[in-house]
């Protein structure tokens, strides 16, 4: 089974309401199409987070549908979790052990061979330059450095769709303009790129179709060229403006959505 | 290899390699016990002749004590390192990866039965240096093994139930505090002959004391003793039990 219809993620109707009463996602559908650089906008408290772990099963939804390259989610978990890549917004890396032992964990965990394992190791280390660290403790690494392999960790083992979860956010102009080039190359090689992000550059410049969101629902989609001309705004930040105005009161309600898997650090959804 | 048993096998080769990274952190829990011991063993060697005491030196007595409280202070930082691994986002690559949850605990058994073991051999060498002698021999050494290895799986599933639950660092490393009455509402430090009654009678509820008197049994008396198989079914019912609640507590954790 494959994307149907050139549609690799569907989306029906998906709902969030977090214990207490809190509803991040509220009825949204979308589709993104095989090979696709998909960009999911939204100020702080949108519901991006919240949408982006649902899509992957981190985040349980109330209701709605969601199918992954033909398959539904919650019934082919495992076969999901082939085909898919997510560079979370906390980069989870094992502090104690070095970039090349947790890429080798990883491609041993995705159960492959140690011919694929040690040659998509040299082909990451390559692409996010770090080979030269690549056996050093990752707790030595800097921010971009950690930004990076953990995008090459998502890679692993040759995701058809790649989730990425503010993959920029905290980096300077010179990391984000190395992480753009990689997922540029990423996407030119055909692989489906679902990206959120809060940098409106960041979305101009890499995706081939936006949605924003505001307050749990989708406010307007398009491509960039589309968006700016059917709000009739000189860039993506102008349209941005336009369709969200002041998230402030969004984030106080988000504020309330727990984090199954942060309480402690009181980590914020977007 | 079957998927699950190589899930489980490199899980655990990670985990394990957390028991030494860093190094220093292996010391810490052999400060204690051996301070205790050795202070212990000095300034109380006298209670031997106390009528009612056992015929052997208090050092022999309290050796198993020794043992154990290394392997029960570290196999709780197995909640603490999951807490890591939950904060710092590690946990969340791990579920959504195909691979079984229960490998996922299991390896984390595996590393506390290994640092276990190994933390176990350290202490049973410096007691045997110490002129500390096990009257049930090798086979006794390794039933002392296997009784303090299945224990310590079972106090580490106290704090992964905890880390899970409450994903939180401090609240997981308070569960310290309950190693000390656990530790010492049991004869660890006087035989039950000699205890008030009423402390005897709670020493009857805590499972520690079965534990500490099944591998007594084996350091002073060699095999035979009733006390060896309460033992096994104190570290055993206390496995089965919170091994189950990790379990469940794994599931919810996901929703």
């Amino acid at each position: 089974m494959g994307a149907k219809n050139g549609k690799i993620i569907e989306v029906k109707n998906l709902t969030k309401t977090y214990p207490g009463g809190t509803k991040a996602v509220r009825g949204i559908s979308f589709n993104v199409k095989a090979g696709e650089f998909y960009g999911f906008l939204g100020p702080n408290g949108a519901g991006k987070t919240t949408t982006i772990n649902m899509l992957v099963n981190l985040v349980k939804k109330t209701s709605g549908e969601v199918i992954i390259d033909g398959l539904k989610l919650e019934d082919n978990l495992d076969e999901i979790y082939k085909r898919v890549g997510f560079a979370m917004q906390e980069v989870g890396l094992d502090e104690v052990a070095t970039a090349r032992e947790m890429l080798q964990l990883h491609g041993r965990l995705y159960h492959m061979t140690k011919t694929e394992i040690d040659a998509q190791i040299s082909k990451l280390l390559k692409l996010v330059e770090l080979e030269k660290v690549a056996d050093k403790f990752t707790s030595t690494y800097s921010g971009g450095m950690r930004r990076r392999f953990d995008l090459a960790l998502s890679l692993m083992h040759k995701p058809k769709i790649l989730f990425l979860d503010e993959p920029t956010q905290g980096l300077d102009p010179h990391a984000r303009q190395l992480i753009w080039a990689h997922l540029r190359q990423l996407n030119k090689e055909g692989m489906t790129i679902f990206l959120t992000t809060h940098f409106m550059d960041e979305a101009q410049e890499l995706c081939d179709r936006i949605e924003i969101m505001d307050k749990g629902k989708i406010v307007t989609e398009g491509s960039p060229e589309e968006l700016m001309k059917k709000h009739n705004a000189k860039n993506m930040e102008e349209v941005f403006l336009k369709t969200t105005g002041s998230n402030l009161a969004n984030e106080e309600v988000n504020a309330n959505a727990p984090d199954p898997f942060a309480r402690s650090r009181g980590g914020g959804r977007n | 290899m079957n998927t699950f048993l190589s899930d489980w096998y490199y899980l655990s080769i990670r985990n394990i390699k957390l028991i030494w990274r860093p190094l220093l952190a292996l010391l810490p829990p052999f400060f204690m016990p051996i301070f205790f011991f050795a202070v212990n063993s000095l300034s109380l060697s006298a209670l031997a002749q106390v009528p009612g005491f056992p015929d052997v030196s208090y050092k022999d007595f309290i050796a198993p004590v020794a043992i154990f409280t290394a392997i029960f202070f570290s196999a709780g930082n197995a909640g603490i390192e999951l807490v890591q691994d939950i904060q710092s986002g590690y946990f969340k690559k791990l579920i959504i990866m195909p691979i079984n949850r229960l490998a996922i605990v299991l390896a984390k058994l595996t590393e506390i039965a290994v640092q276990s073991l190994g933390q176990g051999i350290i202490m049973l060498i410096l007691l045997l240096l110490w002129g500390v002698k096990i009257q049930s021999g090798f086979l006794g050494v390794l039933a002392i093994f296997a009784i303090l290895i299945i224990f310590a799986m079972a106090w580490s599933c106290i704090g992964m139930i905890s880390a899970l639950r409450t994903q939180n660092a401090r609240l997981v490393q308070s569960l310290f505090i309950l190693v000390f009455p656990l530790l010492y509402l049991t004869t660890s430090q006087t035989p039950r002959a000699l205890l008030p009654t009423t402390f005897a009678q709670i020493t009857d509820f805590n499972p520690v004391t079965y534990i500490i008197e099944g591998i007594r049994a084996l350091v002073l008396n060699g095999w035979g003793s009733p006390d060896i198989g309460y033992a096994f079914l104190a570290a055993g019912g206390m496995f089965v039990v919170f091994v189950t609640f990790t379990m469940f507590s794994f599931r919810k954790a996901l929703k």
